[in-house]
């Protein structure tokens, strides 16, 4: 009855879909690996809109040198991405917060930069490292919380924490066994054993390496399973936006990276 | 360095006919000249015709061949400066002398008397159609975006020129890059040879959200906001069913083998409303008929917080393709799926154009370019009038959507219209 829950919540949350119904987290999660304990999450809400955000709390590793972090429990959703590029919580004359307002947002893309694939629920996808960065710290100015990227030292941590191997990433993983060439609605497979969707599919996500430079890591819906390396980072290149044709060419949008998208983390 | 003598289209056209007649150089390069550097000219140098410059030298590096731009034209003196400034990153083949760099609105016609071989034509869409002429007329090469006309009489002008082009072997590339996309190309090579059985339909779509607005200011004309916002006045851009659905309509034609007898349109104004966005509609859709009662459904749609969707789907009896840029697929008896790499189409376009003028196979798309661009007027007319539209009616229409006179100072803004109670 996958379906008809994941229909419902759509229309329950305005779009937001991702699969988990409003009162719990936990199921996807028993679904998938069984931790031992249930994930603490949270939701936070971005004002002036009916969003919220889904956080999970994940533990640091065990030498402290990744400290505790609160990860989206899906990648990020146009539904959010809108927000930003289009004011959408300016609408009817509201105002944001003078923060939020000052902060440089990604124009608007010449074309469907979602590719047909998707949208409400669907997972933003040609997005640079840039635009990927911007995002986090407009919601930071807007909800007064650090937002970031994850490091690569992160996402590797997320990635062994995973529980997810060969035999099981089909039923996490929308990949292109599984995909049919395009992005599928985040949330719409099982959970990791940390409560987290589609880390190894659908998208791949930006992270920041030790030099601040964007690395793209995980699989996407273009990636072959047993080629997806969780934590293999793929350094950034002007070969995915070659063939925008403007000039300057765009700093936000990826013309050739149909699977660049980002997931993002909360310090607090 | 803008010019605000007031200038009559018409006229000048006919002059630089009449003078370029004596002129013209012949279409093909003199062998002598055919290891030369192409020498190119930018007219409109906002982000695409830069780009396009660009995709020139690209188009050169990617084939051990030699191009220049050596002239530059805009309405603005920042557009010129800002495409100059970017340009000489290239080095020596991408910078331009201050000599060859014009402004205003009759800088079209300095671009065109220096000594270059090839035109890139990318200003807004309105002034296409006198531009190309100019360019024909004065014997030279042309690489022009689409669409190339907002009006029937710009497509007339478009396809007398585009005759003319061909009479003299000026080789002509529209900026319709699918047609120049190796995935677009082998699909078509399937469709044509019959692997969906009898073409019987199409769908296609640009539906996206909203694009780039320059807002109006107080301190600057009619003209001048305008043009700087000219997605959304109809006399520039033709609205944006013209502007950017006639890439999706190019691949209907294309996968006919025809244009549309007729079509009937809606369409209309629901949530860009605001002055900013001019006049314009934000959504339309069409039923085309084509020969042999093929039909063809149409939508383009630029609404914020929608789903978008780019792609052209060809039916046949025995199977559908399914396009896209980059990638292309057949569903059903002859499944395929394109697989290949392939370059960058808006590299791609020139290499072709390149080639042609060099003497490779000859191309000439003026024609093609601007019936597919009459065709998106079609929708336009249909939906703006609330009427059918046939093949000759708009083929015939004497709706001139061109100021009279440019230069900046008042030019009333065209109201919205109303199906049903306008012309």
């Amino acid at each position: 009855m996958r379906s008809t829950l994941l229909a419902s919540t759509v229309l329950a949350c305005a779009g937001w879909g991702f699969g988990v119904p409003s009162n719990s987290t936990v199921s996807a999660v028993e679904a998938a690996t069984k931790p031992s304990t249930t994930p603490e999450a949270r939701k936070e809400p971005i004002a002036g809109t009916t969003l919220e955000i889904e956080l999970v709390k994940v533990p640091g590793s065990a030498d402290g040198s990744i400290k505790p972090l609160w990860v989206a429990r899906t990648e990020t959703l146009w539904d959010w991405q809108d927000i930003c590029i289009y004011k959408r919580d300016q609408k009817d004359g509201a105002s944001g917060n003078a923060a939020a307002d000052a902060c440089t947002r990604p124009t608007k893309p010449y074309t469907a930069a979602d590719r047909g694939f998707g949208h409400g629920g669907f997972p933003a996808v040609s997005i640079s490292f840039d635009s990927a960065k911007a995002f986090c710290e407009w919601l930071s100015a807007k909800t007064g919380r650090r937002y970031r990227l994850p490091t690569v030292a992160e996402r590797q941590h997320l990635c062994a924490r995973s529980g997810i191997t060969a035999d099981t990433m089909k039923d996490h993983a929308w990949t292109f066994e599984n995909a049919k060439d395009a992005t599928r609605k985040a949330g719409s497979l099982k959970a990791d054993a940390s409560g987290l969707h589609d880390l190894y599919g659908n998208v791949r996500e930006w992270c920041v390496a030790p030099d601040g430079t964007g690395v793209l890591m995980g699989g996407g819906y273009e990636d072959k399973a047993s080629e997806i390396a969780c934590d293999t980072a793929l350094p950034n290149t002007e070969d995915w936006n070659a063939s925008d044709p403007q000039f300057p060419k765009s700093i936000w949008w990826l013309a050739d990276g149909p699977w660049a998208g980002f997931r993002i983390v909360c310090e607090e | 360095m803008i010019e605000h003598a007031p200038v009559d289209r018409r006229t000048f056209i006919q002059g630089v006919a009449a003078s370029a007649a004596v002129m013209a150089a012949p279409g093909v390069l003199a062998a002598g000249r055919r290891a030369e550097a192409l020498r190119v000219g930018v007219i409109g140098c906002g982000g695409r015709g830069t780009g396009a410059a660009f995709n020139a030298l690209e188009a050169a590096e990617a084939t051990k061949g030699a191009v220049r731009i050596v002239a530059l034209g805009d309405l603005f003196p920042e557009r010129v400066e800002g495409a100059r400034k970017g340009l000489a990153e290239k080095g020596e083949m991408g910078t331009v002398a201050e000599k060859n760099c014009f402004t205003g609105f009759d800088a079209y016609k300095g671009v065109i008397a220096t000594d270059c071989d090839v035109v890139i034509l990318a200003t807004p869409p309105g002034f296409r159609p006198g531009h190309f002429q100019a360019a024909i007329a004065a014997g030279k090469h042309v690489f022009m975006e689409k669409p190339v006309a907002v009006d029937a009489p710009g497509v007339r002008t478009v396809l007398a020129a585009a005759a003319d082009a061909e009479r003299r072997k000026l080789s002509v590339v529209a900026g319709t890059q699918r047609r120049h996309e190796q995935c677009y190309l082998e699909a078509m090579e399937r469709i044509h040879r019959g692997d969906l059985g009898k073409v019987v339909g199409a769908r296609c779509f640009w539906n996206q959200q909203g694009l780039w607005d320059v807002e109006p200011r107080a301190d600057r004309s009619d003209m001048e906001n305008q043009v700087r916002n000219w997605l959304y006045h109809a006399w520039l851009s033709g609205d944006h069913v013209v502007e950017q659905h006639v890439h999706n309509i190019d691949v209907v034609n294309w996968a006919f083998q025809a244009v549309p007898e007729r079509c009937v349109a809606t369409g209309g104004r629901q949530s860009r409303t605001q002055t900013k966005y001019g006049h314009i509609y934000d959504h339309f859709a069409c039923d085309f008929t084509y020969p042999g009662n093929r039909f063809a459904l149409s939508m383009a749609r630029q609404q914020e917080g929608t789903d978008g969707r780019v792609q052209e789907f060809i039916h046949g009896s025995d199977g559908v393709a399914e396009l896209s840029s980059g990638s292309a697929a057949i569903l059903g008896a002859k499944a395929w799926k394109f697989a290949g790499k392939q370059r960058n189409p808006y590299v791609q376009e020139h290499i072709d154009l390149q080639s042609s003028i060099r003497g490779g196979a000859y191309l000439n798309e003026g024609k093609r370019i601007a019936e597919s661009t009459l065709c998106a007027i079609m929708i336009r007319m249909a939906a703006y009038r609330g009427k059918e539209i046939t093949w000759e009616q708009a083929m015939n229409d004497t709706e001139d959507l061109m100021p009279k006179v440019l230069q900046f100072g008042p030019n009333p803004q065209a109201p919205v219209a109303i199906p049903g109670q306008g012309a």
